[in-house]
C-alpha cells in the first residue's frame, strides 16, 4: 500500500516539529527517514501511525484519506524503539494479542491464532521461547517478538522507529540484514526511523534525509551519498573534510589549491565551502603538481584495511582526515610527522550563502 | 549450596562496612516493638487451655462481631479500591490546577486523628447531620448502624490504595498502551487487559493494606458505630470492653484470632508481590 503524506505540519507548544512535509511511499517499498534528534523524524512516523495528529496536512494511505482515523482503525505496525511488549504476557499472547481483540465477528477461531502465532514464531526463528515472558529474553529477542506482534495484524503498513537503537552493534547488524531479507521475501509498505546513516544506506531501498523539521533530500542510498544537494546531506552521511575558498569563473581557489568546477562556470568570486570524503583522497611522497597540498601527518591508526590518517595541511593548518588502504599505506611507507603531498580526487562545492550549517 | 554450613552472609560482597551491628539493630528493635509484644498475646491465651480458648473466641457476641468486622472492613477495602485507582489516575494521568493539592489531601487520614474523624462523621451523617438529614426521609440510617462503621473505615484506608497505585500509574509504559492501540485494540480493551494486569498487584496490595488497616480500626468507629451488641460492635472494642471487665484472658483470646489473621493477611500480600515480580523481572 502507498502512503502519501501531503502538506503536514506539527507544532510542540513554540516547538516546530515539521514544516510542510511532502512525501510519497511507494507500494512495497522500504524507506528510511534519517535525521538527527530533533529532526522531526519520529514525530513524522507517529503522524503516519495515527499516535500523533498533525497541525495541517493529510495522510493518505491508497488514495484513502486516513488524516481523521485513530490508531486503531489505521491498520498500521508499529515496533517500538524500546520494544513496548506487554510485560504480564508471554511472547505467545504478546503475539496473539492483535488478532484476540478484533470483535468476534472478525477474530481467528483458537485454532486459526495458535497457527498464525506459530507461523510468526517460526519466521522470527524463536519456535522454542513461546512461553517465556519478555522480562526473560535478550534485547534482539524481545525486537523480533515485537516485530512479530506487529506482523500477527498483517498490517498494510510497517512503521518502525528506531527498531535497533537500543541494541548493541553487533545484534543491530545481525537483525538490520534480517530484517532486509524479510522485506524481500514479504515486500509490505515499510517505513523506519535512524539517526545512523550507515544502517540507512545499509537497508532502505530510499532515504529521506530530515533537518529541523524539513525534508532535505529523497533518493535512493547511492544518490544521497554520491550526489548530496546540500552541506547538511553531505555532512550528514559521513565522514568529511571542509575547506573555505572562493570561487570564479568555474574556478575554486581554496589557498592555493586551485581546481575547477564546471557547474560553478557562471558564478563570479564567491566565498565557497568545499567538501570531501576522507576516502577520496590520493596521498603522495612527492610534488605531483600545482594541485597538491602540502600536509604533515599528525596521526595513524593501521587497525584493519582502512588506514585513517589525520592530517594537518602546511599551508594554513587546517585539519584533513584521510583513509587509505592498508596496501598503499605499506607501500609509502607513511610515518608520523611525515611531510606528505595530498590531492582530493572528488569533491563538492556549496555556496555556503543558502546554507547555515 | 552451602547454606547450611553457612547460615549467615551477605548477599554481595559490599564495601560498605557494618553488616554485624546494623543486622543486630535491627533484630532489637523488631524483637522489642513487634515480636515480643505479639508472642505476649500468644503466650497469654496459651495459658488458658484449648478449651476455654474456645469458648472465649467462639461467643456469640465475639462471632458476631468479627463478622461485623469482616463485612464492613471488606467493603470498605473493596470500596477504596474502586475510588483509589480513580484518583490515582486522575491525579496521574490528567494536570489541572489544584492538582497537587489534592494529592496532598489524600494524606489528610492518616495525620488527622481518627477520634476527630470519628466525632466529625458522626455529627454529619446523624439522622439530624447535614448529610445524614437527606437520607432520613428515604429510611437509610448512617451513623450508628453498619453503614456508618464502613463509611468511617473507607475515610481512614483511603490512602493506601492510592498510594500503592500512584507510583506503578507514574511508571507505567506508555508505549505498549500505544502499541495496543496500533494492534487494533479499543481503549477498554487497552485498559482492562495491559493497564489493569499492570496495577492488579498495586491494587492487591493497596487492598491488603487497607482491608488490615480497616479492621484494627478503632479510635473513628467507636464513635460512629453506636457499639450496640450483636449488631454494631466490632471485634477492637469487643477486646477492650473484655479488658475493662478484668476478662484478660477473653480479650487476649480475641486478639490472637485478630492476629493470625492479620497474620495471614501480610502472608497473601507477600505472595503477591512475589508473584508479581518473578514475572516482571525474572
Amino acid at each position: 500500500m502507498s502512503i502519501e503524506i501531503s502538506n503536514v505540519t506539527k507544532t510542540f507548544d513554540s516547538f516546530q516539529a515539521l514544516k510542510d512535509i511532502n512525501l510519497t511511499i511507494n507500494t512495497g517499498e522500504l524507506v528510511a527517514l534519517l535525521g538527527p534528534s530533533g529532526s522531526g523524524k519520529t514525530t513524522l512516523l507517529r503522524i503516519i501511525a495515527g499516535l500523533e495528529t498533525p497541525d495541517q496536512g493529510n495522510i493518505i494511505f491508497d488514495g484513502e484519506d486516513n488524516t481523521e482515523k485513530s490508531a486503531q482503525d489505521r491498520k498500521v505496525g508499529f515496533v517500538f524503539q524500546h520494544y513496548a511488549l506487554f510485560k504480564h504476557m508471554t511472547v505467545f499472547e504478546n503475539i496473539a494479542f492483535g488478532l484476540k481483540v478484533r470483535p468476534s465477528k472478525h477474530r481467528p477461531s483458537k485454532e486459526a491464532i495458535q497457527q498464525k502465532v506459530q507461523e510468526l514464531l517460526s519466521l522470527v526463528k524463536m519456535e522454542e521461547l513461546a512461553k517465556r515472558y519478555p522480562a526473560q529474553l535478550s534485547g534482539g529477542q524481545r525486537q523480533r517478538i515485537a516485530l512479530a506482534r506487529a506482523l500477527a495484524v498483517e498490517p498494510r503498513v510497517l512503521l518502525l522507529d528506531e527498531p535497533f537503537g537500543a541494541l548493541d552493534a553487533k545484534v543491530r547488524k545481525d537483525l538490520r540484514r534480517w530484517l532486509r531479507k524479510l522485506h524481500d521475501e514479504y515486500p509490505i509498505t515499510s517505513v523506519f526511523v535512524t539517526h545512523d546513516q550507515e544502517e540507512a544506506l545499509d537497508v532502505a531501498d530510499r532515504i529521506v534525509i530530515l533537518n529541523q523539521g524539513k525534508i532535505e533530500q529523497i533518493g535512493t542510498p547511492e544518490e544521497v551519498y554520491d550526489n548530496p544537494v546540500n552541506p547538511f546531506v553531505y555532512h550528514f552521511l559521513g565522514n568529511f573534510n571542509l575547506f573555505h575558498g572562493r570561487v570564479h569563473n568555474g574556478k575554486v581557489e581554496l589557498g592555493s589549491l586551485k581546481l575547477d568546477v564546471p557547474e560553478h562556470a557562471g558564478t563570479k568570486n564567491k566565498e565557497i565551502v568545499s567538501f570531501f570524503r576522507p576516502h577520496d583522497i590520493d596521498i603522495s611522497l612527492e610534488a605531483g603538481g600545482r594541485d597538491d597540498i602540502e600536509a604533515e601527518i599528525l596521526f595513524i591508526r593501521a587497525v584493519g584495511p582502512i588506514v585513517n590518517l589525520e592530517l594537518k595541511r602546511l599551508e594554513n593548518g587546517d585539519y584533513i582526515e584521510a583513509e587509505i588502504s592498508k596496501e598503499v599505506y605499506r607501500k609509502l611507507d607513511l610515518k608520523e610527522k611525515q611531510k606528505v603531498y595530498v590531492k582530493p580526487r572528488d569533491f563538492k562545492v556549496f555556496i555556503p550563502e543558502d546554507y547555515v550549517i | 549450596m552451602n547454606s547450611i554450613g553457612k547460615p549467615f552472609r551477605l548477599k554481595h560482597k559490599s564495601v560498605i562496612p557494618g553488616f554485624g551491628i546494623t543486622m543486630g539493630f535491627s533484630l532489637l528493635y523488631l524483637s522489642l516493638l513487634v515480636l515480643i509484644p505479639i508472642s505476649m498475646v500468644f503466650l497469654n491465651s496459651s495459658s488458658m487451655g484449648l478449651k476455654t480458648f474456645w469458648e472465649a473466641v467462639s461467643t456469640e457476641r465475639v462471632l458476631a462481631s468479627l463478622q461485623v468486622s469482616f463485612t464492613t472492613s471488606f467493603l470498605a477495602a473493596s470500596v477504596n479500591v474502586f475510588f483509589g485507582v480513580l484518583f490515582a489516575w486522575v491525579l496521574e494521568r490528567y494536570s489541572f490546577p489544584g492538582r497537587r493539592i489534592i494529592d496532598g489531601l489524600i494524606d489528610l487520614p492518616f495525620a488527622l486523628p481518627t477520634a476527630v474523624a470519628g466525632i466529625s462523621l458522626t455529627t454529619l451523617y446523624a439522622e439530624n447531620g447535614w448529610i445524614g438529614r437527606l437520607f432520613a426521609p428515604l429510611g437509610i440510617k448512617i451513623s450508628y448502624t453498619p453503614l456508618g462503621i464502613t463509611l468511617a473505615l473507607i475515610f481512614i484506608s483511603f490512602p493506601f490504595v492510592v498510594r500503592t497505585v500512584q507510583p506503578v500509574l507514574q511508571s507505567i509504559d506508555l508505549e505498549a498502551e500505544e502499541a495496543a492501540a496500533c494492534l487494533g485494540a479499543t481503549r477498554f480493551q487497552t485498559f482492562y487487559k495491559i493497564i489493569v494486569p499492570t496495577l492488579l498487584p498495586a491494587i492487591i496490595t493497596g487492598f491488603a493494606l487497607a482491608f488490615a488497616r480497616a479492621l484494627g480500626e478503632y479510635g473513628s468507629v467507636v464513635f460512629i458505630s453506636g457499639n450496640m451488641p450483636m449488631q454494631t460492635e466490632i471485634t477492637p472494642l469487643l477486646i477492650r470492653t473484655k479488658l475493662e471487665q478484668y476478662d484478660y484472658a477473653g480479650g487476649t483470646a480475641i486478639a490472637a484470632v485478630m492476629l493470625v489473621i492479620s497474620f495471614l493477611m501480610l502472608l497473601f500480600i507477600n505472595l503477591t508481590q512475589w508473584w508479581a515480580s518473578s514475572r516482571d523481572k525474572a
